[in-house]
């Protein structure tokens, strides 16, 4: 294939061919305009919540009576969303580790592994995926339940058990984009490593998990977002005293509509954007995703 | 170096299992084994006093599937995840393709600028859209501006909810994209472009068809979150509008009928499963035939 597209582009000069610059117009004014469709329905809905956070009355009406940041002053009156966004970046955290440190030996294996069954495993290992995040919540609510009766352990609301419940929908992103990272890496620089007399241990830690840095980073990444973000699943796990920000932001959604809940997921979304940048500092976010 | 005595091939077989156990252990442990209780819970009878009766009856599934309520909740989530992939494919094939191919430095700010969206909750846009389409919100005030009196709440329309799951599926869609379009050689498309093929042309013959598997992919990972959606729905679709997975929570926590509930889950299940492997092993017979 590629071979193929080298052979093709040679007599590809660019000064040779001025025709399809100007046919290309109308294609290219369509795709920018379906392209600002795009970027208008992914951050619009963003933009209107921070407009929102910044109206004076409590009642949402346009054009406001008039514009003030008092609501983010007055979080600290409602501890509720602070306990929540505690409880968030607890689970989140403890799912992140845990999903790379199960996820990664995993996609090596996969990868760089010859065994039988391993393309069972694969499928296996990326089925959470595909199976809905409601029908995972309730199957394992119904399976603790019936543990707590047997046992009298107490298991619906325990950190434990929601980190557990997170580390099922992780560990198929860490996976999937270890294993996407993995493939792309040459096998003949670690086999150089072990020609050069590197311990399978000594390949492992200086040559093969340096490698993957980028590939690690994007699985963290996003094993952050699937558990800080997810509803449906944590939904049927939470109990009065652990709830995650994005539950109690629909519980109070559900009700009203109003600028105090625009301030609280306003904060949320500043310190996302703040560990994204800092991120992207680190390694590049776009050679990463 | 090529052939090594077994002994070294069961070691790495130990190993491989070492490194892959615990993922394979907290998969069978937490999505295996409850799905297999709550298949068996999905025959059990629902009970007025017990709640849950012990059973093995099918009469779960022949309740959804007689009651024209239900069905219909089904078929309203399949064509609103139907519909808003499409959109998504429509809408994100441009933005991808812009951004895999840009060459500039603003290239990471245009990166940052779809995954940001992905790390903002379903509930910050569903707030957004609300301040936006309902009742009292800038599109009803600025259209009852226009024409006194006539003001417009989308809010509680499907199209409030397909509106709000494109918004929220889209950078899915472009990150998948990307990454195809990106490994798709650039001079193959001047090739196309030397050899005198239009735009079009270049499009359908040439990006398209090495683009197709990308689509696959980012096509089944939208339709599968559209159909699983449950807080865009719960919260732009009100009480009237119902998809499946906030119906099923209904079940479980308002009426507390478990069985139902379960049964629910398997037919939800069941339905996604299936389009998407066939729509897997249809892209495959077509790459066979090609």
């Amino acid at each position: 294939m590629t071979g193929a597209g080298t052979l093709l582009a040679i007599p590809s000069e660019p000064s040779a061919v001025p025709a399809p610059r100007r046919a290309r117009s109308p294609l290219k004014a369509a795709m920018l305009l379906v392209g600002g469709v795009g970027l208008v329905l992914m951050l619009l809905p963003l933009l209107m919540t921070g407009y929102i956070s910044t109206i004076a009355d409590s009642v949402l009406a346009f054009p406001p009576d008039g514009h003030s940041l008092s609501w983010y002053a007055r979080l600290g009156e409602f501890p509720k969303f602070g306990q929540a966004l505690g409880t968030s970046l607890r689970i989140a955290a403890m799912a992140t580790i845990g999903s790379l440190a199960i996820g990664i030996p995993a996609s090596i294996a996969l990868v760089r592994h010859r065994f039988p069954g391993r393309g069972v495993l694969n499928v296996l290992l990326l089925s959470p995926l595909t199976v809905p995040g409601v029908v995972i919540g309730l199957a394992l609510y119904v399976l603790m339940v019936e543990v707590e009766i047997r046992s009298e352990v107490p298991m619906i609301g325990s950190d434990a058990m929601l980190v557990l419940a997170h580390l099922l929908i992780t560990i198929p992103w860490v996976v999937r984009l270890c294993v996407a990272n993995l493939m792309q890496l040459d096998r003949a620089i670690e086999e150089a490593a072990a020609n050069l007399g590197a311990s399978p241990r000594q390949v492992l830690w200086k040559v093969t998990l340096p490698m993957m840095r980028q590939g690690i980073v994007a699985a963290g990444l996003f094993a952050f977002i699937i558990s800080f973000e997810n509803i449906e699943l944590t939904l049927f796990l939470i109990s009065p005293g652990v709830i995650t920000l994005p539950i109690a932001v629909l519980q109070y959604l559900e009700y009203r509509a109003d600028p105090l809940v625009a301030a609280v997921v306003m904060v949320q979304t500043a310190v996302i954007a703040l560990l994204l940048v800092l991120l992207d500092r680190y390694v590049r976010l776009s050679k990463v995703v | 170096m090529a052939r090594q005595p077994s002994r070294r091939r069961s070691g790495e077989g130990l190993t491989a299992g070492l490194l892959v156990g615990p993922a394979t252990a907290i998969v069978l442990l937490s999505l295996v084994a409850p799905l297999a209780l709550l298949a068996r819970y999905s025959l059990n009878q629902y009970d007025r006093m017990t709640f849950m009766k012990e059973a093995f009856t099918a009469e779960n599934y022949l309740r959804f599937v007689a009651d024209p309520f239900y069905a219909g909740v089904l078929w309203t989530t399949l064509s609103i995840a139907l519909v808003t992939t499409a959109l998504c494919l429509v809408i994100g094939f441009p933005i991808a393709y812009g951004i895999a191919r840009m060459q500039s430095r603003w290239k990471s700010t245009a990166v940052l600028l779809v995954i940001l969206p992905l790390f903002i909750g379903s509930t910050v846009r569903a707030l957004g859209w609300i301040g936006l389409l309902g009742r009292g919100g800038l599109v009803d005030s600025m259209s009852g501006l226009v024409v006194p009196g006539g003001g417009v709440t989308l809010l509680y329309t499907s199209f409030a909810v397909a509106i709000g799951i494109l918004s929220i599926n889209l950078p899915y869609m472009i990150l998948t994209l990307q990454g195809v379009i990106e490994s798709i050689d650039a001079r193959l498309e001047e090739a196309a472009d030397s050899l005198g093929a239009t735009p079009g042309r270049r499009f359908w013959h040439v990006v398209l068809p090495l683009a197709l598997p990308g689509l696959a992919t980012g096509g089944i990972l939208v339709f599968i979150l559209a159909m699983n959606a449950y807080a865009t729905p719960f919260l732009l679709g009100g009480a009237r509008f119902q998809m499946m997975a906030p119906m099923l929570y209904r079940e479980y926590a308002v009426n507390n009928n478990w069985p139902f509930a379960a049964a629910i889950a398997f037919i939800l299940m069941l339905t996604t499963l299936s389009l998407t492997a066939a729509s897997t092993l249809l892209l495959q017979r077509r790459y066979q035939g090609a």
